[in-house]
């Protein structure tokens, strides 16, 4: 198993699509954490003008409390993620593409050992992707953000396990949908057209009529991991927040309809094992011609 | 764990995609310490059987096993067995060393293994070249070092002849003889007989999924002798002169010509004019190999044709069990049952089920 992980990750460092993906994902997450971090920074120097601080005391809430790069962090970790989703799913189409897996299987005592080394090197790949994907969120919220409405130890954590997580979880769901589709542009399309536009239109309808589905949804689910984390911690240090505002604390972070972050990343992690096991499924018995 | 026999066994190998066959009851063994010709028209199922051999394929039934296992249960398969299967299966955006340093990675050699192949190959100059840019002889080249790096034991390879310029041909054709003589199997299959003919001891030749040959080149090559065909005045009396020279294999067609083998059309000629016999017509009919390979494979697309021999010599098919296996064959290896050699009665009339090497056996 060791020489078959060893020739999975030459197979990735041998090529440039490892770091031409990394260098938008770094600018991607960077960029949105440093925007949404002035936004939000913007945002709360706004309620902090005389006026708001009146309007803040009739409604009970204290806008001194507020934390909002967390919502600012969430936002980026799941358009970031969007990047380790597409490396992923390259793994395995690629090779059917370039007609490799010939030469992957003929090299391997058997399909299962090269399918669990393939899925083990892109496991570790997730995670370098997500590691770099946090540490760029971190630097725009740092850059971007007053040092006293920066999130607390436990919060960085928090995100940055689940930020992780994520994106451990996408890529493994991309490698399981580029098995199944077989085909490069066939299974980017349809991963984009579907986290980025099909299922933001859904949420559209389903947040009006049944918002309690999207948390079940794959893309849901999976914002719902970081969404949810941010709106708990939110709500953790802005003890003031009443009730009726919390939904609005959850849409802003990203997770409308969401369950608690550890559900929703047990509903992906359900997600990314079945399309994951669908493709491993149809790779270990395929006839490869 | 596999027996190191370097023998391939295909036994009785089916293949169905979707409703069609691609390959019918193939059976046929590889021996080591030979090259094996795989011979049959484009869409004949080579293909198909050598990913059989080689797991890719999961077949519909039989078995085909190397050193008595079948693939995935060589353990370590890249180390027994090297394939050869078609030039596109590169990352284009990856050099060639770094697409054999993967894969020396994967079957468990040294890196240095890869510079080795490299220069096996002549490729040790383009070696830090993207892949995308190799002609297809390159390409070729680098998925024969990409075959060797295991040191396999047994050498599988389809249509590596394509792409292949004839300086390519004649190198690649002294490599496999040469990789045959140290004991080791080869396996190479072609659409062309001619390319692989000086090759290749052993040959199995297939059409439409189906064995139509399976035994030594050089049995095909004598299972046909040539033959005189003569018109004659008075046909009896020269099949009797003919007879007091010792010439008794004459048969007569159905034209009215004598057909006699064992002589020379001088020899048929000089006796007929001692015997005051007039000759009207003299024909020395010749069969060569790719003439044979035609004959045996033509049934694939074209309408089923009359056996010229096989009708001239009024043969009826042999009875009782199928021949045995062909000279050559060691003992005591089952050359897959009664499948290895087929009658091709999917096409064939069945007054011609005698296939002209039938002499042979």
């Amino acid at each position: 198993m060791g020489r078959l992980v060893k020739a999975e990750f030459r197979k990735i460092t041998t090529t440039k699509l490892w770091w031409g993906l990394l260098i938008p994902t770094v600018l991607v997450a960077f960029g949105w954490a440093l925007g949404a971090g002035y936004l939000g920074n913007a945002f709360v120097d706004l309620l902090d003008g005389p006026e708001a601080r009146e309007l803040e005391t009739v409604l009970g809430v204290d806008s001194g409390e507020w934390i909002v790069s967390y919502f600012a962090i969430a936002r980026s970790i799941n358009l970031a993620t969007l990047f380790p989703l597409v490396f992923g799913a390259l793994a395995i189409s690629a090779e059917f593409s370039t007609k490799t897996i010939t030469t992957t299987f003929l090299t391997a005592p058997n399909r299962v050992s090269a399918l669990l080394a393939k899925t083990i090197v892109y496991v570790a790949w997730g995670a370098i992707y997500g590691l770099a994907i946090i540490l760029s969120v971190a630097i725009g919220i740092l850059i971007s953000t007053d040092s006293d409405r920066l999130p607390t130890g436990a919060g960085w954590f928090g995100l940055a396990v689940v930020g992780v997580l994520a994106s451990i979880l996408m890529t493994l769901f991309g490698v399981g949908a580029g098995a199944l589709v077989r085909s490069v542009p066939g299974v980017i399309t349809l991963l984009i057209l579907y986290f980025l536009v099909v299922e933001n239109g859904a949420q559209l309808v389903l947040g009006i009529h049944a918002p309690d589905v999207i948390g079940f949804l794959p893309n849901g689910s999976v914002n719902g991991l970081t969404g949810s984390m941010a709106a708990e911690l939110f709500l953790t240090t802005a003890e003031s927040v009443p009730p009726w505002l919390e939904d609005g604390v959850r849409a802003v972070a990203g997770a409308t309809g969401a369950l608690a972050w550890w559900l929703s990343g047990l509903v992906f992690l359900g997600w990314s094992a079945l399309v994951f096991g669908g493709g491993w499924i149809s790779t270990q018995t395929r006839d490869i011609t | 764990m596999h027996d190191r026999s370097g023998r391939i066994v295909v036994n009785n190998i089916s293949k169905t995609f979707g409703s069609i066959p691609a390959v019918q009851n193939l059976s046929f063994t590889v021996e080591p310490g030979s090259v094996t010709g795989f011979l049959g028209p484009n869409g004949a199922g080579k293909t198909t059987t050598l990913r059989m051999i080689l797991g890719l394929v999961n077949p519909t039934a039989g078995t085909a096993t190397i050193n008595g296992c079948r693939y995935h249960q060589l353990g370590n398969p890249g180390a027994v067995v090297g394939a050869v299967l078609e030039a596109q299966s590169f990352h284009a955006r990856r050099t060639a060393r770094d697409h054999l340093k993967v894969f020396a990675s994967a079957i468990g050699v040294s890196d240095q293994r890869a510079d080795e192949v490299l220069g096996l190959v002549g490729l040790t100059g383009a070696g830090d070249r993207n892949v995308g840019g190799f002609s297809l002889g390159m390409r070729q080249r680098l998925a024969l070092a990409t075959a060797l790096l295991g040191d396999p034991q047994v050498l599988v390879l389809d249509e590596p002849g394509n792409g292949l310029d004839p300086e390519g041909i004649a190198w690649l054709r002294q490599f496999l003889r040469g990789f045959a003589a140290q004991g080791r199997t080869v396996l190479v299959s072609s659409h062309l007989l001619a390319e692989v003919e000086q090759t290749i001891d052993q040959v199995v030749i297939i059409s439409r999924g189906q064995t139509m040959y399976y035994g030594m080149l050089d049995d095909l090559r004598n299972s046909q002798r040539s033959r005189v065909l003569v018109q004659a005045g008075d046909a009896q009396a020269l099949v009797t002169a003919l007879g007091e020279q010792q010439i008794t294999e004459v048969s007569t067609l159905q034209d009215g010509r004598i057909a006699v083998e064992g002589a020379t059309s001088k020899q048929v000629g000089d006796i007929a004019a001692q015997a005051g016999v007039a000759l009207y017509g003299v024909e020395e009919e010749r069969v060569d190999l790719e003439q044979l390979y035609f004959q045996l494979t033509s049934g694939q697309y074209a309408a089923p044709v009359q056996h010229q021999y096989s009708q001239a010599h009024g043969q009826v098919p042999p009875p009782g069990p199928p021949p045995g296996p062909p000279p050559g064959t060691p003992p005591g290896q089952p050359p897959g049952g009664p499948g290895y050699q087929q009658d091709p009665t999917a096409y064939q009339r069945p007054d011609q089920g005698r296939t002209p090497w039938g002499g042979q056996q």
